[in-house]
């Protein structure tokens, strides 16, 4: 039994990570499962994160560090989980591990970048630009490694990053494999993926070239972001000096997400600051339904940014967006109901502030998950010894994801523990 | 104090800096400022019974009003009518001609974010809207009532049976008319016929009458502006209707309209083939009386044969009454889930109109098969439903043709009014 003192953590986010380099430092042994090349989640494209509004790597950094120190923690990138078998104490895993193509001894010199004749869409900037085939997930990835995409670029096209790498770092012979572990507890951290703006129509259903997630513009404002951190239009790369929130774009909505995503509302708020201190000469504009701003996040963000003249909050849904084909400037259509009656304002960007979506609704982890009537993960349903953490149970921010990350780990120490 | 802070604000924007980028904001009143409220909380369960559920599922986020094509932009609906409705308010809701622009299209339930379904709670408003104004008030009570229902109906099968009997024409097979065909005018002479049908027709025609004015009163009160020009608004209300134009705006049931299109234009037909009847009759007794030889082509007590132009349009507006009252159920079904189900006071109506329509068509085929029992059974059951239809139409929901038609005139004539195209 002792020798199954061992937790699966599925997820490298920011609650997964902390659950594993938790129960690694109290004694367990933790294998980390993430599907991306690399650790970190959601944190890691975030330009500045709730509540010190530091870049993501003075939170990761540590993680990541704690990870590195630690011989308990196990981390597999590129991995998949197949199935959990078993019970409590006494869990089968098989996982799936996708080929990297490229192997430990990277140092990231990018020789097999500048080799590589084909490109692929960037899912870390939401494929708002492109990067090699063969590429290095984003600046301060962890594993430092870079990763070959085997779909945009089979077998043959990777040879020229074969012939250019000095270290023998490319492995073109990678394979997916399955592998097997056994493990007393298991933690889904799998988290979230931003609402998909396609399935809102009235919103512009994803057509429109300026209407773009709160995450999109998380990654333009980042410097490592597509743009350098500038904050432009993705039409035509013009500066965007005056730009429209639209809160609960798929939240608080039974046709959607029935739940309040919690951080959307911070998330515009942290948005508008970032517009007005790019350009001083800005104009910002919010459209809620109500200004959601829990805790100590009400005194430090709100009531500062309210007190910004050139950010306007209007109190009504946006419920149709149209775009000028010309322009390509953005439209919304909204009831102001403080009194302006029904409102048509153009804008040079429109920003949904998309909500949470659990990320098992579209992928499988392995354990049946029930859940509430709301759409989140009902935890007590979880077989026994497999937990959810994070923002799978209720949307929440980095702080109160590692809480509940960190106290997930007493759980997992007592299902080892228990027979 | 910070809610002062944000309207002085908001004011500051929309007038002395307004972007140039905005392109059209609308002035308004703001609806709640400063007013003291007393809900008044058996209203709020009135509408809650008659259909609006959902109501206290609102949480005024105005997805609806944005999204209805029916609304002015100026202080539109429905998204005030819901909080009205919450609250109980109901003078804000009765004096308004806004809960009648609504044609119920519900794109606003479709889209709604928290299932309040604002066209149902609007339907449930109109319904009492209806119960409010049309007199006698007991009688409008007990429309909405399915509790009531089978007094309704009672009534006209008592005074056709007290008819019937008065005649002595119980034995049904043995009636007859003078060619030895079944006649319906044998049954129970026309005269009689129209001595209920006449009177319940003006008993309805003054009911509705004075359900308007009560209603036109209260509109101009609440809007505090008279109405202008309203000669020209009516033609252009009445223009409106017949097009359907406003049916065209909806998404989600534009269906409605093709569906609704036949059965008012069925209505019509029928209207005109009464008439022209009426005339066929009274004509011909007239003419009879005064002792003249009437024209040929006045044919006298019914029926008439398959192909006198009467008929024609008579069957024609039949079918197409059958084919419309059908899509209406239909579509009802079919955007049932977007759209709700509607309650019993809508269903009611579609379902005497149905049988209206039923026993109308059957009374005339069974006529025509010879088969007496059914045929003046199904006869005087469509007396009934005929007597229900107009005799209620001030309670039920036939209603809605003129209270909507009202408010579209008053909104017009206040400048209070959609484009339609």
């Amino acid at each position: 039994m002792a020798e199954n003192k061992k937790v699966l953590v599925i997820g490298g986010g920011i609650s997964g990570l902390t659950t594993a380099v938790e129960a690694a430092e109290a004694g367990l042994e933790a294998y980390i499962v993430e599907k991306n090349p690399y650790l970190g989640g959601r944190v890691a494209q975030i330009n500045k994160y709730f509540w010190k509004l530091c870049p993501p790597n003075c939170g990761l950094e540590i993680q990541f560090k704690r990870i590195k120190n630690n011989p308990r923690v196990t981390m597999y990138t590129l991995a998949e989980v197949e199935s959990i078998s078993g019970e409590e104490g006494n869990f089968d895993v098989k996982l799936k591990l996708n080929p990297r193509y490229v192997n430990d001894k990277c140092v990231g010199c990018d020789a097999c970048a500048q080799a590589c004749p084909s490109y692929r869409s960037n899912d870390f900037n939401f494929g708002m630009n492109k990067t090699k085939a063969a590429y290095l997930p984003f600046e301060q990835a962890f594993p430092f490694k870079y990763v070959i995409d085997g779909a945009t670029c089979p077998k043959d096209c990777m040879k020229p990053c074969l012939e250019a790498c000095k270290y023998a770092a490319i492995d073109l012979d990678m394979k997916p494999e399955t592998i097997s572990l056994k493990v007393g507890a298991v933690v889904l951290a799998t988290g979230w993926n931003p609402y998909d703006m396609n399935k809102l129509d009235i919103l512009g259903a994803g057509k429109m070239q300026n209407v773009i997630t709160n995450m999109m513009l998380e990654r333009l404002a980042s410097v490592d972001g597509p743009t350098q951190g500038k904050i432009v239009r993705p039409s035509d790369g013009k500066e965007v000096k005056n730009i429209a929130f639209v809160q609960c774009a798929g939240s608080r909505d039974e046709n959607h997400l029935k739940y309040c995503s919690y951080i959307c509302c911070l998330a515009s708020l942290k948005h508008a600051m970032y517009m007005r201190e790019q350009y001083p000469d800005s104009k910002v504009r919010i459209f809620y339904i109500d200004i959601r701003t829990p805790g100590l996040y009400e005194n430090r963000f709100y009531w500062k940014i309210k007190d910004d003249p050139n950010v306007i909050f209007t109190k009504g849904k946006v419920a149709g967006i149209t775009e000028d084909a010309a322009t390509k400037d953005v439209t919304v259509e909204v009831e102001d109901i403080y009194g302006a009656g029904k409102i048509k304002v153009t804008f040079d960007m429109v920003v949904l502030a998309t909500g949470m979506e659990l990320t098992t609704k579209g992928s499988k982890v392995g354990t049946d998950i029930s859940y509430t009537p709301d759409g989140l993960v009902d935890d007590a349903a979880l077989k026994k010894g497999i937990y959810a953490v994070g923002t799978l149970k209720s949307p929440a921010d980095v702080a109160r994801s590692v809480q509940d990350a960190t106290g997930a780990v007493i759980k997992c120490i007592q299902s080892v523990n228990r027979r | 104090m910070a809610e002062e802070k944000v309207e002085a604000r908001a004011t500051k924007t929309e007038t002395a800096e307004k972007p140039e980028t905005q392109v059209e904001v609308a002035k308004a009143p703001e609806p709640f400022a400063g007013i003291a409220l007393t809900p008044d909380l058996q209203f709020v369960n009135a509408i809650i019974k008659g259909g609006g559920e959902s109501l206290k599922k609102c949480y005024q986020c105005a997805t609806c009003s944005v999204v209805c094509n029916l609304t002015p932009s100026d202080n539109p609906f429905p998204r005030k009518e819901m909080i009205y409705a919450q609250w109980g308010l109901k003078d804000k809701l009765f004096g308004n001609p806004d809960i009648w622009l609504c044609h119920q299209c519900s794109d606003c339930t479709a889209y709604c974010p928290r299932g309040a379904k604002p066209g149902e709670v609007l339907n449930a408003v109109r319904k009492m809207s209806i119960e409010r104004y049309s007199v006698p008030g007991f009688l409008g009570k007990a429309v909405g009532n399915p509790g009531a229902l089978g007094l309704l109906l009672a009534i006209p099968v008592v005074i056709f049976l007290i008819i019937l009997g008065g005649l002595g024409h119980l034995n049904l097979e043995s009636i007859r008319n003078e060619a030895g065909d079944i006649a319906y005018s044998s049954l129970i002479k026309s005269y009689y016929i129209d001595g209920v049908f006449v009177p319940i027709f003006f008993f309805a025609v003054i009911s509705l009458a004075i359900g308007v004015s009560r209603y036109w009163k209260d509109l101009v009160q609440a809007a505090g502006v008279r109405p202008n020009g309203i000669g020209s608004a009516i033609s252009s209300t009445v223009g409106e209707i017949l097009a359907h134009k406003r049916f065209e705006k909806c998404n989600l049931t534009i269906s409605r309209k093709l569906a609704h299109m036949l059965v008012l234009f069925s209505f019509i037909g029928l209207a005109i083939t009464t008439a022209w009847a009426v005339l066929y009759l009274y004509g011909y007794e007239i003419m009879h009386a005064m002792g003249k030889t009437p024209y040929s082509w006045l044919l006298g007590p019914s029926p008439y044969p398959l192909t006198d132009p009467v008929k024609w349009l008579a069957n024609i507006s039949a079918i197409g009454l059958f084919i419309g009252i059908f899509m209406v159920m239909n579509n009802r079904k079919k955007n049932e889930e977007k759209a709700g189900k509607g309650g019993y006071y809508d269903w009611l109506l579609i379902y005497i109109i149905f049988a209206v329509m039923a026993t109308g068509i059957l009374s005339e085929l069974f006529r025509l098969a010879d088969l007496a029992l059914l045929s003046y059974l199904i006869y005087f059951s469509h007396l009934v439903v005929v007597f229900f239809l107009f005799a209620y139409a001030p309670f039920s929901k036939m209603a809605h043709m003129v209270y909507r038609a009202t408010a579209m005139v008053f909104a017009k004539a206040t400048e209070r009014d959609v484009e339609v195209k």
